[in-house]
């Protein structure tokens, strides 16, 4: 249960999550053109350096924005509930072989996913929530210690307290996130309902809850290194277009498909964990 | 005063982490202004009132007591027969006042949380004879009808005669407000602007320059000096405008004296919890006074002071004082940052915000250019906002661009903005609302006023700069602050000095942006291009009859035309470039005089498309949407804009992916 292994589990959530971009940001761009799309330098003048060109047209095009904006908010919606489909996918492809050694393919992928979903779309509410109180409940114990030791300890010691508590929830949310991928993991492995996979993720975590935190936390952390390095390249390329163009492309496109790949590659360590117990 | 910025605490956060490099320690060199002869600015101003004051403050009860004299000069042509007192904290007092009742929005919009105000317990003017008159009991501390009571009118026992001078005692106790639009407490930290029974200015044809304290406005005042003991608890630190020139500790109390002339307005602060950061610049001795952990933070202001006080010293003149005191007001008190006062500046931003985040030098720089528009050259703020607002924006974006460069506002994610280009789009959106070269009381809203007075005049003078060379402004703006130091210039001096320098047409687009709602849009209106043909029809040549039909083929070439249009009432000359199939361009310049402008001609080469102001130099120019024009529409694509929209989508559907 690699997901080096299983190339096509990866591209296909590549694909996936580049068919959906590509549904929202076609629009942008071709609104985009609609003004600045003419040679010489078509839209290059709005990634100039000094933002001017950027800035007038945010201003003159916020109506035509405004719809853009509402099918991104769309296509992430979908994304986060529909995005189990394909997320499932990939993992029943890196769980299943067929009986002769064989990948299990697309279809048997998407079928063991699609038979799976309700149980996951159980666990994506109920985790979810937990997820979403341990935050809330995060941000007003930080807040609350911020404003109780303002006074006495100063505005910086107390946004450091406040800072403080404030990631050791973020972590707790984390865990709580970590046993959800278990729990995943333990629907599609083991075949089990919400609330048994939810049981046996508890379990699988509780066993070794610190290296399963940290096998997701280093790949999650790791993940940002590449954007943060394109964001400096991009930086550097501003509004040029042709090769400088190109390669910014395809510097995006290997920093997605490496988080895809740090993603799966934690799916994948999820299912062998769960794998490795036994469910009764 | 700048209307601070706000960053969301998650942005500047991972702008923290993703940029970030140090700026240069210094001007650039050949980047300043050209030289003045500065020897010959005047060493100090008419000195027309003198206030010699004490002031004692109970940080408990947030009390300050004030008492002691006022000499002023009649300096007008006429006797004066009464005095026209600024109390400025009344403005605090009560929801009657014209400053609470000015619903325009922004800074100071909500009552303050605890009142203020000023009770003035005595004012007597003395005699020849070395009595006093009592003065208080009949003055006027507001107009029939009126509730204001920021301007009190004080009839005089007897007249003073032009060049005369008055002696005046005064004693009043202040009632800080909880901190708001620039002064008051919060726990033990007190800024104290605005807070002493002022004289207001009086102008040479004898017409005192009174007003009572207008939301958006600020102040006006003669020069004079100000000689103030501040009595604070000892453990309390001070920050105040002018050297100290004595200090002692008596009775657990901290007496500082301060005494600084050439000035017209006086603020302290106290604090038992100011850390300092000290530095002398050029000879001025610079003092930064910051709440515990805003270390890094006022290190930075301290880098911006660096960079920009010579730098403003050689675009303006010389910075005349010994002293500068930049204060970081605590997160409670942030109301009380971004204000200026003589050699005393308050700034603001965040003890966390990164690098990137450039709201602590913003603020810097913009309150440390108010020592020069509106300090030295110390405009009526309420009449002309334009000239200290206005005119310092400009200095500000000019300065944080040589200092910062493309970056100066937004440094993210490979996003860059300029100050200069955030101005232009905030100018550009309120341009035909109102006016710029209005009173600060006359603007409909907070936001008209932030986006004409601040935001329009920077971005205008800012495209002067951009299309007749950033020299010439800087030998207008220099003139016209070294001509006017210490002096209380209208806008008619302001024009006079870019006439001066840059010409009459020059002036008279200042004049249309600033006071009669001035716009432009440039716009490619037409572009065409076809293979050259022989003109058809029939023609007699050489005593043969000729039959040309329509379309028939020349002998090679194109024939090309473009059509660049000047929308609106202001014009600067532009260029318009155009560029040929074969990959190579030219330009035309125009003017900018008429209306429209035409361009046709016959090339090798079919023409592609034109784009107008190719360098972005007319930066208020209303649309730069409109600024190219190409033979045809089809092919219109935008690759970079579908490459970065697809990868940042990927990305925002990655995080909320299960």
């Amino acid at each position: 249960m690699r997901a080096r292994r299983h190339p096509w589990a990866l591209a296909g959530l590549w694909g996936w999550q580049s068919a959906l971009a590509v549904v929202v940001s076609w629009p942008a761009a071709s609104f985009v053109a609609s003004i600045y799309g003419t040679p010489p330098r078509r839209d290059g003048p709005l990634w100039d350096s000094g933002g001017h060109a950027l800035l007038d047209f945010l201003w003159h095009g916020a109506r035509g924005l405004a719809p853009i904006a509402t099918t991104a908010e769309m296509a992430l919606g979908i994304c986060a509930t529909v995005g189990l489909l394909p997320a499932a996918a990939a993992m029943v492809a890196i769980a299943y072989t067929k009986a002769d050694r064989r990948p299990v393919g697309f279809v048997g992928s998407a079928g063991g996913a699609v038979r799976a979903m309700p149980s996951l779309l159980w666990l994506l509410l109920v985790v979810g929530l937990a997820q979403a109180a341990t935050v809330v409940l995060g941000v007003l114990i930080a807040e609350g210690a911020q404003a109780w030791l303002h006074d006495g300890w100063g505005e910086q010691r107390a946004d450091r307290v406040a800072a403080a508590i404030a990631v050791v929830f973020a972590i707790a949310a984390s865990g709580v996130g970590v046993m959800h991928d278990l729990a995943r993991a333990a629907v599609l492995c083991r075949r089990l309902t919400g609330w048994r996979a939810l049981g046996l993720g508890a379990r699988v975590f509780g066993r070794a809850p610190l290296p399963l935190w940290w096998s997701w936390a280093w790949r999650a952390v790791t993940s940002w290194i590449p954007v943060l390095a394109a964001a400096a390249v991009a930086a550097r390329v501003g509004g040029r277009g042709g090769g400088p163009l190109i390669l910014l492309a395809v510097l995006h496109q290997g920093v997605v498909l490496s988080r895809v790949a740090l993603r799966t590659s934690w799916l994948a360590k999820a299912l062998r964990s769960v794998h490795a117990v036994d469910p009764a | 005063m700048i209307r601070p910025v706000r960053w969301a605490p998650g942005f500047a956060l991972i702008s923290a982490l993703l940029l970030g490099g140090e700026p240069p320690a210094s001007a650039p060199p050949g980047l300043v202004a050209p030289p003045f002869d500065d020897s010959a600015l005047p060493e100090h101003a008419d000195d027309v009132v003198d206030y010699t004051l004490r002031a004692t403050l109970d940080p408990v009860t947030h009390m300050v007591h004030g008492e002691g004299t006022i000499v002023w000069r009649n300096t007008s042509l006429a006797p004066v027969r009464e005095l026209w007192l600024h109390l400025y904290l009344n403005a605090f007092k009560n929801e009657q006042s014209t400053f609470l009742r000015e619903r325009v929005g922004g800074r100071g919009s909500s009552p303050p949380e605890d009142w203020g105000w000023v009770d003035v317990r005595r004012l007597a003017l003395r005699d020849p004879d070395g009595t006093a008159t009592e003065l208080w009991p009949v003055a006027e501390l507001h107009r029939p009808g009126e509730t204001d009571e920021t301007d009190a009118r004080v009839p005089l026992s007897r007249a003073v005669a032009p060049g005369e001078s008055a002696t005046l005692e005064v004693v009043f106790d202040d009632k800080l407000p909880a901190v708001v639009e620039r002064t008051g407490y919060w726990g033990s930290f007190h800024m104290v602007g605005q807070w002493f029974p002022k004289i207001a200015r009086l102008e040479r044809d004898g017409r005192w320059a009174h007003f009572p304290f207008h939301h958006l406005s600020e102040f006006y005042a003669d020069f004079g000096t100000y000689d103030v003991t501040i009595d604070v608890p000892e453990g309390f630190t001070i920050g105040a405008t002018g050297p100290l020139v004595e200090s002692r500790i008596e009775n657990r109390r901290r007496v500082e004296r301060h005494v600084q002339r050439d000035v017209h307005d006086f603020a302290w602060t106290a604090w038992d919890r100011f850390e300092t950061l000290r530095d002398e610049i050029g000879g001025v001795r610079v003092a930064v006074l910051y709440p515990p952990g805003y270390g890094p933070v006022a290190r930075r202001e301290l880098a911006a002071v660096r960079f920009a006080l010579p730098y403003y010293g050689a675009r303006y003149g010389r910075y005349p004082y010994d002293v500068l005191t930049l204060v970081h007001p605590p997160e409670g008190a942030r109301e009380a940052g971004g204000m200026e006062y003589p050699t005393l500046i308050t700034s603001d931003g965040a003890w966390w915000d990164p690098p990137a985040v450039l709201t602590p030098e913003i603020v810097t720089i913009h309150e440390l250019g108010h020592q020069w528009f509106y300090g030295m050259v110390a405009t009526d703020e309420l009449s002309w906002p334009l000239l200290d607002e206005g005119i310092n924006q400009f200095a500000e974006i000019d300065a944080m661009a040589k200092w910062r460069g493309e970056g100066s506002a937004v440094d993210f994610a490979g996003l860059r903005a300029s100050d200069a280009a955030v101005q232009a789009v905030g100018g550009n959106m309120a341009v035909h609302d109102e006016p710029v070269a209005q009173s600060a009381s006359a603007f409909s809203n907070g936001s008209s006023y932030a986006r004409l007075v601040y935001a329009r005049t920077a971005s205008v003078v800012e495209t002067l700069a951009r299309v007749y060379g950033d020299a010439s402004v800087a030998r207008a703006l220099g003139a016209y602050a070294r001509r006017n130091r210490f002096q209380h210039p209208e806008p008619e001096r302001l024009l006079e000095a870019f006439r001066d320098a840059m010409g009459p047409r020059v002036a008279s687009t200042l004049r249309t942006a600033l006071f009669d709602k001035g716009w432009v849009d440039y716009a490619v209106d037409g572009v065409g291009t076809q293979e050259a043909q022989r003109l058809a029809g029939v023609f007699d040549r050489d005593g043969k009859r000729e039959k040309v039909d329509p379309g028939a083929s020349a002998e090679g070439g194109w024939d090309s035309f473009v059509l660049v249009r000047r929308r609106g009432t202001l014009s600067f000359p532009v260029d318009v470039e155009l560029t040929f199939a074969d990959g190579s361009t030219r330009r035309e310049h125009w003017d900018g005089e008429g209306e429209w402008q035409r361009w046709a001609w016959h090339g090798a080469s079919a023409l592609r498309s034109a784009v107008v102001d190719p360098d972005d130099r007319v930066l208020v120019d209303m649309n730069l949407g409109n600024n190219v024009g190409a033979v045809s529409s089809a092919g219109r694509w935008a690759p970079r804009t579908f490459e970065r929209a697809t990868y940042w989508m990927q990305l925002a559907l990655q995080a909320v992916s299960p």
